[in-house]
């Protein structure tokens, strides 16, 4: 009888063990209260290039003259990379953040032409339509890698920002610049630290305006 | 007879100390050892990845050793466990797959062993001490502008994607698209994965011509597929008139680009990737523990142009 018992009590325990075992092991969630927590984690790259921009204004306002830049990168190349050129990555490919003023010399499809002002022979070539890459992300070297852990979410915030230039700052300007104008910009540059080719050396703007 | 055996033991023990002291001299006195495990041997790209980091780790003094998973992340798994017991210091790490690849490198978090990522990723932060990177989205957006360019923003293209689980084929495929689908004039009649591989782009592309005789232009994920498809052309006296691009800097491509065949690839650096992940094990076997999450490696576009300046793989 006591055997009985005894078994019956070890049966009631190995139950309840599994029972307690069970409960803390399964649990039910309405799928779009789970997906609804995904999407908050998600990074938000458009709103995070909004802040960017508000950062990188006055960075880009205590930017080198583009004159002083130019004559920077014959003299001495390497002491124009060391101080003004920043990149997230390892490798040549490397930007700078510059600003200057010129006079509207020709309006091509993809680009425009300016004769930079105080120089004798300096030509500058603006984007006017192909604005990707990460030349404004990465130029105002205001940008920790470590706060990344993600390769997606930073070339996310490179492609805001160049739509944000597409889309909000080019449109404005194109409608009103002719042939003669002349502009104040600001914007970056990329070029190849052990192959630099300033001959195809094109400005991506971040802010450009006609002086009128 | 009690002093006899105290006397004994103490000796025993003795022994034993000096025995251990010898061990953890000998220990001292080997080099560290260093796993450098790649996805596959069959690539040249990936052998020049593999023996740059050789190098690199017994130029810093580190016995180094090449495992090839064959593309296969069972033998990857036989590889991470053979290095956990075999006791190495580190593993300089090519994945197989982004998501395969993962519960390796747990492994060997899990072991103590840091894990440094080369050219391609694992699907998960955290467990890998570092990944370095080539930045192969920001690459194909560069490429992706000079094919919008080249083609006269029109015109049919197919794309030849590469191993579906690897992170690179998407990555570099977003970045060609983040260009390139903003002009609507450019229509990608077919997009096919020939995963990375030569015979297999051949295959597809021949298949692809078939049902698209007109196409413009060929985008490849890789420099491999790009050659498969130029030889598709070739076969089908369509190499003319069709623009091809690849991705990685391949000698043959270089080469290809020199004569006019293939219009442009994008440059990886597999040296500056081993070079910088020895580095970082060697730092980390230091002492350092702050090492970035990921590390790109910038990509450079390779055209008539600049064909020049570069011998395949980056070499300089």
């Amino acid at each position: 009888m006591l055997a009985m018992v005894q078994k019956f009590f070890k049966y009631l325990f190995l139950l309840f063990l599994l029972f307690v075992i069970g409960y803390n092991s399964i649990y039910f969630k309405k799928l779009d209260e789970v997906n609804a927590a995904s999407v908050s984690k998600k990074f938000d790259a458009k709103n995070y290039a909004a802040g960017y921009f508000q950062k990188l204004l006055p960075v880009l306002q205590q930017s080198v003259d583009i004159n002083s830049l130019h004559g920077l990168l014959h003299s001495d190349p390497s002491k124009a990379f060391d101080t003004y050129s920043h990149g997230l990555g390892i490798g040549n490919i490397k930007y700078f953040l510059t600003q200057g003023k010129g006079k509207v010399i020709s309006i091509e499809e993809s680009s425009m032409l300016l004769m930079v002002n105080d120089s004798s022979n300096l030509n500058i070539r603006i984007a006017t339509e192909f604005v990707y890459g990460n030349a404004i992300r990465d130029a105002g070297g205001i940008i920790n890698l470590k706060d990344f852990t993600s390769t997606s979410d930073l070339n996310d915030v490179s492609a805001e920002i160049n739509k944000k230039i597409r889309n909000e700052v080019l449109p404005t300007f194109l409608k009103q610049v002719k042939t003669g104008d002349m502009v104040a910009f600001a914007g970056a540059i990329e070029l190849n630290r052990q192959h630099p080719d300033m001959k195809q050396m094109e400005l991506v703007p971040v802010t450009i305006n006609g002086i009128y | 007879m009690k002093k006899v055996m105290r006397t004994i033991k103490y000796l025993m023990l003795l022994l034993l100390l000096i025995a251990g002291g010898c061990k953890n001299d000998a220990k001292k006195d080997k080099p560290k050892k260093i796993a450098v495990i790649v996805s596959t041997l069959n690539n040249p790209w990936f052998v020049f990845l593999a023996e740059t980091a050789v190098k690199e780790a017994t130029g810093m003094g580190y016995e180094a050793r090449i495992f090839d998973s064959q593309n296969n992340t069972a033998i990857e798994t036989e590889h991470f466990e053979n290095a956990i017991v075999s006791g190495f210091d580190a593993i300089l790490f090519n994945p197989t797959d982004a998501e395969g690849s993962v519960s390796n490198v747990g492994k060997a978090k899990v072991a103590g062993i840091p894990v440094f990522c080369m050219d391609r990723e694992v699907n998960k932060t955290g467990i890998a001490t570092s990944q370095i990177l080539s930045d192969s989205y920001s690459g194909c957006v560069t490429i992706a502008k000079y094919f919008v360019q080249a083609n006269n923003k029109k015109g049919k293209y197919v794309e030849l994607l590469g191993l579906v689980g690897d992170n690179n084929t998407w990555n570099r495929s977003k970045g060609f698209h983040s260009v390139v689908d903003n002009y609507p004039g450019l229509k990608m009649v077919a997009q096919q994965s020939a995963d990375f591989d030569r015979n297999k782009a051949l295959e597809v592309m021949e298949s692809i011509l078939t049902a698209n005789p007109d196409i413009d232009a060929v985008f490849c994920g890789n420099d491999a597929m790009a050659m498969g498809a130029y030889q598709a052309l070739v076969a089908a006296g369509k190499d003319a008139n069709v623009k091809v691009f690849g991705f990685d800097g391949a000698d043959d491509v270089v080469d290809a680009i020199k004569e006019g065949k293939i219009m442009a690839t994008g440059m990886q650096f597999p040296e500056v990737m081993a070079q910088t992940a020895a580095k970082y094990a060697d730092e980390y076997l230091k002492g350092k523990r702050d090492f970035p999450e990921k590390m790109p490696v910038a990509v450079e576009i390779v055209t008539k142009a600049n064909v020049d300046n570069y011998l395949a793989y980056g070499k300089k």
